[in-house]
């Protein structure tokens, strides 16, 4: 979240030109980037041109951010405003089309925004857990997150298991992944609760 | 308070998971691989200049109209110091530099050889054949100012 040692760790790395790290920061959040311009229903066009406006930008305020930790609230901000530009240019955005400001609810976008962003460092925080559990709890939770979920039989045929044990291990390895450290930034934060509720329907 | 360890169960533990791994899967490859690629910006000290005009994107143009007279694409990139106009020939690229000056212009395609063509006097210069894959354009003006464009893929 928003005091995420790691998230700084990466932007410090960034700014001594470590490829690496910039990899890193575009695994966690071009998903952020590339879910608010679907909000926006931007064409595939578009929505490259704004993400060369957010990361070229990013290159270039990177070693300016005041507070690092809060790149994924900057990058939001500044996808939303690239999204704008570009409706703009456009001119399929205008303006004066918009109901009286009375008419509208409180800044629609900002309300969008917020939430993307709240749900986008969930997501993250999930697949860094995610990413760390133990080849097999691994294996075993993306066979049983698959679309369409899969059969038990046809799990225990995969890999190898009995089909009266992936209950349990279902459970174990859940329960690994509710105590990654990843995760543990959203227990303790207040802005937590809608991403969360959100997030688990 | 809401947590995601003691707030959810299972279920719903997975079903966030499900999303999550979703969201990432949702990003096409190419867009990653563009972001990836930003990062070599980070020690040029050449100013972008920004697509600020595309008669696809600015006026709906269909890519199918392309082969119409009428429906020659073009293309502005603005920089803090210059503009690059490009127009869509057939066979070749024909470009202007503006304010009109003589440059050098080097094609910079994402893989294979970089090319320089020279801007004349009038800023004009042509590109031909026309790249076949992403490509960006560098302007070293006799002034001494470098530009970038950003990427374009014709």
């Amino acid at each position: 979240m928003r005091d995420d040692p790691s998230v700084i760790a990466l932007v410090a790395r960034v700014v001594n030109g470590d490829q690496q790290a910039w990899n890193e920061i575009i695994e966690r959040y071009s998903p952020l980037v590339w879910s608010i311009c679907v909000r926006y229903q931007l064409s595939r066009h578009d929505i490259d041109d704004v993400g060369q406006g957010v990361w070229l930008g990013l290159v270039e305020h990177i070693g300016k951010l005041r507070q690092p930790a809060a790149l994924a609230g900057w990058l939001a901000t500044t996808t939303r405003n690239e999204c704008l530009r570009v409706l703009r240019a456009a001119r399929r955005y205008d303006p004066d089309g918009l109901p009286a400001e009375d008419l509208m609810p409180p800044d629609p976008d900002a309300t969008m925004i917020e939430q993307e962003l709240i749900e986008a460092e969930l997501n993250a925080a999930l697949r860094a857990a995610f990413a760390e559990l133990s080849p097999a709890c691994h294996e075993l939770l993306s066979m049983l997150i698959s679309d369409p979920p899969p059969a038990y039989a046809h799990v225990s045929q995969v890999l190898g298991i009995p089909v009266g044990s992936i209950g349990p291990t279902r459970a174990r390895c859940l329960d690994r992944l509710r105590q990654s450290p990843h995760l543990a930034d959203f227990l303790s934060d207040t802005a937590g609760d809608v991403g969360v509720r959100e997030a688990g329907r | 308070m809401s947590m995601v360890g003691a707030g959810l169960s299972d279920d719903e533990l997975l079903a966030a998971l499900q999303k999550a791994v979703a969201a990432r899967q949702a990003v096409p490859a190419e867009f990653v691989a563009s972001a990836k690629n930003a990062f070599a910006w980070h020690n040029i000290d050449a100013e972008l200049a920004r697509l600020t005009y595309d008669t696809i994107r600015d006026t709906g143009l269909a890519l199918s109209n392309r082969t119409e007279a009428a429906s020659i694409r073009a293309l502005t990139f603005t920089s803090g110091h210059l503009t690059i106009e490009l127009e869509v020939g057939a066979e070749s690229l024909v470009g202007q530099v503006v304010p009109a000056q003589t440059a050098l212009i080097t094609i910079q395609p994402m893989t294979g050889p970089e090319i320089d063509v020279q801007a004349d006097e009038i800023g004009c210069f042509s590109i031909g054949p026309i790249p076949a894959g992403q490509f960006r354009l560098r302007c070293r003006s006799a002034a001494g100012f470098e530009t970038i464009t950003g990427w374009i893929t014709l």
